[in-house]
């Protein structure tokens, strides 16, 4: 599930449930839509989210590319999925918060 | 940069990424995903195994099917039950709570006499572990080991594991590998291509993000591997001593002898390559042999054999021999014996160096030495032992309890196996409860790190919960007692202990 909120140039993309390979592909390519070429920084809410895939782990470091670090950040995260970012060395290019 | 370091770097991200989400997951969807690569695994086994015989030439496809059955069914029953993800034990008198964790991308470089068995058994190990996997096979058994692995990573897939959990190198990059590991190697002198194998391959095996490398190959690789410093499990070869002590059931030893050195045409570094006898049953051992068409060299065939064994360059068992059938080794010696012979028998007065059979051999050949009594027979298996097989297997075939436990005592091997056929059993599950396995440690004297079956408590972080226990010895010991010089050891020693 994905829900989105607007606000003075910054949209946050709030995430809820497992966010396993079918989820995150169904999500994926919507949310790439909506943010491409668009004057404005992302957050990706996770702390509804207890599960995340390498189809999301994809999501994010697309996202990272097209936004660059500066207007990209991943905030509310949960232990479990924390320590996902950190195996996977998220953490050195993208901001987790 | 090429575009080989390019892969192999896009490769390593995909598999750190794998391990992380590989962290997320619980037990009862990591037995799913390891249960559905099991029945893959079996369902493929005669396709696997005659893809192996065809590719490489060697063996025989039939007990390369057995090799893929202990590989995947034999190893799923020792391990489906085995607790690899969370808690997996609570000592509560001794506070201690353990857990498991995965240790992160295992790189598999793997054997061509093995090749798919060893793919199979790698990978189920490791996503019981929850480890994702790399494999660089061998570049003789590429195409097969390949397979192997996608079909192991699309029955994965299918139960919603990582993506990437099981990825492989498919360009080769271990075909110089004798020169890759020698420090004084002039690179210069290289081909630009082998130049940049050579360096693809060191690359490979030392990139830090691998937490572990697993290695079935020649010691050559594995000394690569372990000086790449990234932790190591290797399985290295082995010369087995047999010996048949006097108290044996002779007819069934040289029947299970025979079962073993047949096997897959003696590709397995744990089957018996010399048989130790005492002069008293010598004859009886050698009738019974002949009677089972064991084949006895005259001094000229050994000879003759001795010539071929070897390859000239690099000194080592020539891959023109390895399993293939005694009569096609004969052949290729220059004399000729029966069809249906099972195994060349080589009687030696020695062990060593000038004597070219008594080294590592996987073919259906046997060294045959006569000892006086069963002192001298174990110093023979000692020099066996010690003579290229050191830390791997060693086999006994005795009725008697304590001269088995003499021989075991002396002998420096991983496995020491009583009464049963030497490459069946050290594999484990079929002829003991050994963990069924494909990668048999050899100890420290085979620069390995265990003498287990390695298995999947071998690929796990256990990290222990530690509750506060008070040791009441230390706590009602006087520690000023330890600032005076002037007590001894002795003395400390019997007041600790003091059970009042």
């Amino acid at each position: 599930m994905i829900e989105y909120r607007s606000d003075e140039g910054k949209i946050t993309c709030l995430f809820s449930g497992r966010m396993d390979t079918e989820e995150s592909t169904r999500v994926g390519s919507e949310l790439i839509e909506k943010i491409k070429g668009q004057d404005l920084s992302v957050v990706f809410d996770l702390k509804e989210v207890d599960y995340v895939s390498s189809a999301f782990l994809r999501i994010c470091l697309k996202v990272a590319r097209e936004m660059g670090d500066d207007r990209f950040s991943v905030e509310h995260v949960k232990p479990t999925v924390k320590k996902v970012f950190k195996i996977a060395g998220f953490d050195k290019i993208m901001k987790i918060e | 940069m090429t575009s080989a370091y390019e892969s192999l770097n896009e490769i390593l991200e995909k598999s750190v990424r794998a391990s992380a989400v590989f962290s997320q997951l619980d037990q009862e969807h990591t037995d799913r995903i390891t249960r559905a690569v099991y029945k893959a695994a079996m369902d493929n086994r005669v396709k696997l195994a005659k893809m192996a015989k065809e590719e490489t030439g060697m063996g025989k496809w039939e007990d390369k099917v057995l090799k893929n059955v202990i590989a995947s069914q034999m190893t799923y029953e020792d391990i489906k039950s085995t607790k690899t993800v969370g808690i997996i034990s609570r000592d509560e008198k001794n506070g201690i709570i353990e857990i498991a964790q995965p240790m992160g991308p295992v790189l598999a470089i793997t054997p061509f006499t093995n090749p798919t068995s060893t793919v199979i058994f790698d990978i189920l190990i490791c996503l019981k572990t929850r480890n994702p996997i790399v494999i660089t096979p061998h570049e003789k058994a590429a195409k097969c080991s390949i397979e192997a692995a996608r079909i192991c990573y699309e029955a994965a897939l299918a139960e919603d594991a990582p993506e990437d959990c099981i990825q492989w190198v498919e360009y080769s990059s271990r075909k110089l590998t004798p020169e890759m590991m020698s420090a004084s190697i002039s690179l210069e002198r290289l081909s630009e291509e082998a130049y940049s194998r050579i360096q693809l391959f060191r690359t490979l095996v030392s990139n830090r993000r691998f937490a572990l490398i697993l290695v079935a190959a020649g010691s050559d690789v594995i000394q690569a591997a372990q000086s790449s410093g990234n932790p190591t499990l290797g399985a290295s070869t082995g010369n087995a001593p047999v010996f048949i002590e006097r108290t044996a059931d002779i007819p069934f030893a040289i029947n299970q002898i025979l079962i073993s050195r047949t096997f897959d045409y003696g590709t397995s570094w744990s089957g018996e390559q010399a048989v130790v006898v005492e002069k008293a049953v010598a004859g009886e051992i050698m009738e019974e042999f002949k009677k089972k068409k064991g084949y006895f060299m005259t001094g000229e065939e050994v000879g003759l054999l001795e010539k071929i064994v070897l390859d000239k360059e690099t000194g080592k068992i020539s891959m023109d021999i390895i399993g293939k059938p005694a009569f096609q080794i004969a052949g290729m010696a220059g004399f000729e014996v029966p069809e249906d012979t099972a195994v060349l028998i080589a009687p030696q007065d020695g062990i060593g160096d000038d004597y070219p059979l008594s080294g590592e051999i996987i073919a259906p050949i046997l060294t045959f030495h006569v000892a006086d009594d069963f002192q001298q027979a174990i110093n023979a298996c000692i020099e066996v032992n010690f003579s290229g097989g050191v830390g791997h297997t060693a086999g006994i075939f005795s009725n008697d309890e304590e001269k088995i436990k003499e021989f075991s005592l002396v002998m420096n091997a991983g496995r020491i196996l009583v009464n049963m056929p030497s490459t069946q059993g050290a594999l484990g599950g079929i002829y003991n409860t050994l963990h069924p396995s494909m990668m048999l440690g050899c100890g420290a004297a085979g620069k390995n790190i265990t003498t287990d079956n390695i298995t999947v408590s071998n690929l796990l972080n256990i990290q222990r919960i530690t509750l506060r226990r008070l040791n009441e010895r230390y706590m009602r010991f006087n520690k000023e007692k330890y600032l005076d010089e002037s007590i001894n050891a002795v003395t400390i020693e019997k007041e600790y202990n003091q059970n009042y």
